[in-house]
């Protein structure tokens, strides 16, 4: 049900302004308004002094800081936060804990994103040392020789015979060349001299502009096979280094990020607070907050400010405006086992405030209308299991709230399998087991079935209208009261003509079914104005269309009733029996599966399309109480 | 003969609905998730705008089953 609102004034002296948004903050049983938006207050916004700013400021790019990590820190750990009264913390220590935290990880990342850089370049040395090293003649090995390498193009060899012979004679005769084919058009091009000679060389090399291949310095005049070996030994040590990298930043994303989850939250709850206090209105010594809060709040609210603060706030409940009346937050309380049906509602709108609150009725009629399509005793105990194995798994959340409904509608589903004798489909029936009811495979049932759906329709329809008339009635709306008194005036007179027509009513009922149904119709006509005598009729019609899309109710329940029935003929038809039990098996899982998801879908719908269109308008704001986020442990003395 | 006419129109009526239904639904279908990516929050509004044209179909199963029960 919709829980009753009052609309509140809190006004006291400015200087008591932070303990009470912190107080309301706590209590959290308030929704505060803008008072820029308020039409009826005269007062000005409160503007945040500088200091306030500089913290809003340094907050707004904490969160930042904070979401960064956590964001990198999920794709480390599986440790998550949850959310628990925790010890007070300022803000000072999180940003703290915050840098040390961020200047650690970007230590880490840093010396790790060098690793791999020097990995990168590693590899490709490596690749050309090991072209290298198989043609590299065994004077390079020598500890006193240098080598120079490069690769060089065929059609430069000729340049490099003549750059040898120029070396030679630089070094007297102490260089030795190998120019070896490595590859298609590759020539690799090997020097080796006295360690003494390298400037010459070097300085011969880049003068007459020669590429070599330049190694890191510690392996530049190294022979290719010592160059190798080290080269190998330095990746094998960057990817131990990398290793214990990952391995700390693991233990460090595990150790802070259920704390930085905790820090998040107690940031956010600053940011609200500075958010409340560009709602509130000032004067030079006072402040005024305006606000909502359940009506039966209001008492207990009023001594817990008068304990906190004496006489220096008071709060008052003030009327609410005509203008504003369509602002009025709703909340809606209902039974524990009435809410996931509540969030079904809300997921289509919030109610209007004042309205009636569908979430019971959709609570009744919801697993009724699955029962009455699945229908089958053997699918429900398998649904029922289904739903309380994975609902104790699943504890928040949409699907919990599908669970929940596929609890009920598991035991609608066996109830009425009981009524059309259906044990996974027709095995009841090949075991001697009669329908309480009807049998939905029997051809000279389909009507009778047909006839259901439809008064099904009719009755969940005239529900809705009722419950329309009265949302109407209550918000003084005269076209729509006509409306849907018109609706209900003719459908009343079509039940009339459809019982006496079919014999369940008397002949007397054929006149008075036109006279009523006519009656409806004027009215109906009346409250769309002038085109009425058009669209009435047509309106009249579109509600006919939607009692025969109760048709669903039947047409579903055939569907799975005969897939049931093929799953029993084929198992049974095949010679041997555990395959023909496997096929059966095989048919009715698929059928279940089937049975779960679509009358979920199409009772859904029903409720939405076709009952919700008769009353609910929706689109209120919901209440949204300005509360913690997270609280701080309270401090037992 | 006549019954088989009759099963053949009960089939056409049936066919020609489920392949209009599905026709409608692959077009709000595609345009519902897209706006469901962008506004979780329109997840009832999209659910009833996909389940819409499914009244097509229950509307060819009546008329099928009429046909039938001729």
């Amino acid at each position: 049900m919709i829980v009753d609102m009052a609309r509140v004034q809190i006004w006291g002296l400015k200087d008591h302004l932070p303990d009470l948004i912190a107080l309301l903050h706590e209590e959290g049983c308030i929704q505060i308004d803008d008072v820029g938006n308020i039409p009826d207050a005269v007062i000005q916004p409160f503007s945040l002094s500088q200091e306030m700013r500089e913290e809003q400021e340094e907050v707004d790019l904490l969160i930042a800081n904070i979401n960064g990590l956590i964001e990198m820190f999920k794709g480390l750990t599986k440790e998550r936060f949850k959310n628990h009264a925790i010890e007070p913390i300022d803000l000072f220590e999180i940003k703290d804990k915050v840098d040390d935290v961020t200047s650690k990880i970007q230590y880490l990342n840093n010396r790790k994103k060098a690793l791999q850089d020097e990995l990168i370049s590693f590899s490709k040395y490596l690749e050309m040392l090991k072209i290298i090293a198989p043609v590299c003649p065994e004077t390079s090995k020598d500890s006193g020789n240098a080598t120079i390498r490069a690769l060089v193009h065929s059609s430069q060899t000729r340049t490099m015979n003549l750059l040898a012979q120029q070396l030679k004679l630089l070094t007297h005769g102490k260089f030795e060349m190998v120019n070896v084919k490595v590859g298609g058009e590759t020539n690799a091009v090997i020097g080796i001299f006295p360690l003494e000679l390298v400037s010459q060389v070097e300085t011969f090399m880049r003068n007459e502009k020669v590429t070599q291949l330049l190694l890191p310095e510690e392996y530049a005049y190294l022979s290719t096979d010592e160059a190798l070996d080290n080269l190998n030994r330095k990746i094998a040590l960057n990817h131990d280094e990398l290793r214990d990298i990952d391995a700390r930043l693991e233990r460090i994303a595990a150790e802070w990020l259920p704390q930085l989850g905790v820090w998040q939250l107690v940031c956010k709850d600053k940011v609200d607070e500075f958010a409340v206090y560009e709602k509130v209105g000032e004067t030079d010594y006072t402040f005024s907050i305006f606000g909502w809060l359940p009506e039966h709040d209001l008492n207990s609210f009023g001594d817990i400010i008068e304990q906190n603060f004496g006489e220096a706030v008071s709060v008052t409940e003030i009327e609410v405006p005509k203008k504003i009346r369509a602002s009025i937050p709703v909340e809606i309380k209902n039974p524990k086992a009435v809410k996931p049906y509540e969030n079904f509602v809300k997921m289509r709108a919030t109610p209007d405030y004042g309205d009636v609150d569908p979430s019971m009725l959709v609570a009744i009629f919801m697993p009724i209308f699955f029962g009455m399509m699945a229908g089958d005793v053997g699918y429900g105990i398998v649904m029922l299991a289904i739903a309380l194995l994975l609902g104790k798994k699943v504890k928040s959340g949409m699907v919990a709230d599908i669970l929940k409904f596929l609890r009920l509608g598991a035991i609608w589903t066996i109830v009425f399998g009981v009524l059309f004798g259906e044990y996974f489909g027709t095995l009841g029936e090949k075991l001697g087991i009669l329908p309480l009811w009807m049998n939905r495979s029997e051809p000279e049932n389909i009507f009778p079935l047909l006839i259901m759906a439809i008064s099904v329709g009719v009755g969940h329809i005239i529900v809705g209208l009722l419950i329309g008339i009265w949302n109407a009635f209550i918000h003084k709306a005269r076209n729509h009261m006509l409306e849907r008194l018109g609706m209900f005036i003719g459908l009343v007179g079509l039940i009339f003509l459809a019982g006496s027509l079919t014999k369940y009513l008397p002949g007397g009922f054929i006149m008075a079914g036109w006279v009523v149904l006519a009656v409806g119709l004027i009215v109906l006509g009346i409250s769309l104005g002038t085109t009425g005598i058009f669209l009435g009729p047509i309106e009249f019609v579109g509600l006919i269309g939607s009692i025969l899309s109760y048709l669903r109710i039947a047409a579903l329940g055939l569907a799975s009733v005969f897939l049931a029935k093929v799953a029993n003929d084929l198992g049974g038809m095949v010679g041997s029996a555990v395959i023909g039990v496997l096929i059966a098996v095989l048919i009715h899982a698929l059928n279940i599966m089937m049975g779960i998801l679509s009358p979920t879908i199409q009772s859904l719908r029903l409720q939405y399309v076709e009952f919700f269109r008769r009353f609910f308008e929706g689109g209120h704001s919901p209440f949204t109480p300005f509360h913690k986020r997270i609280h701080f442990e309270k401090k037992v003395h | 003969m006549e019954t088989a006419i009759m099963a053949l129109a009960a089939c056409i009526s049936i066919v020609g609905t489920a392949l209009a239904t599905s026709m409608a639904q692959r077009a709000i279908g595609s345009a519902g998730v897209g706006a469901l990516a962008e506004k979780p929050e329109l997840v009832g509004s999209i659910i009833i705008l996909v389940a819409l044209p499914e009244t097509l179909v229950i509307l060819g199963f009546a008329v099928a089953a009429i046909i039938l029960m001729g």
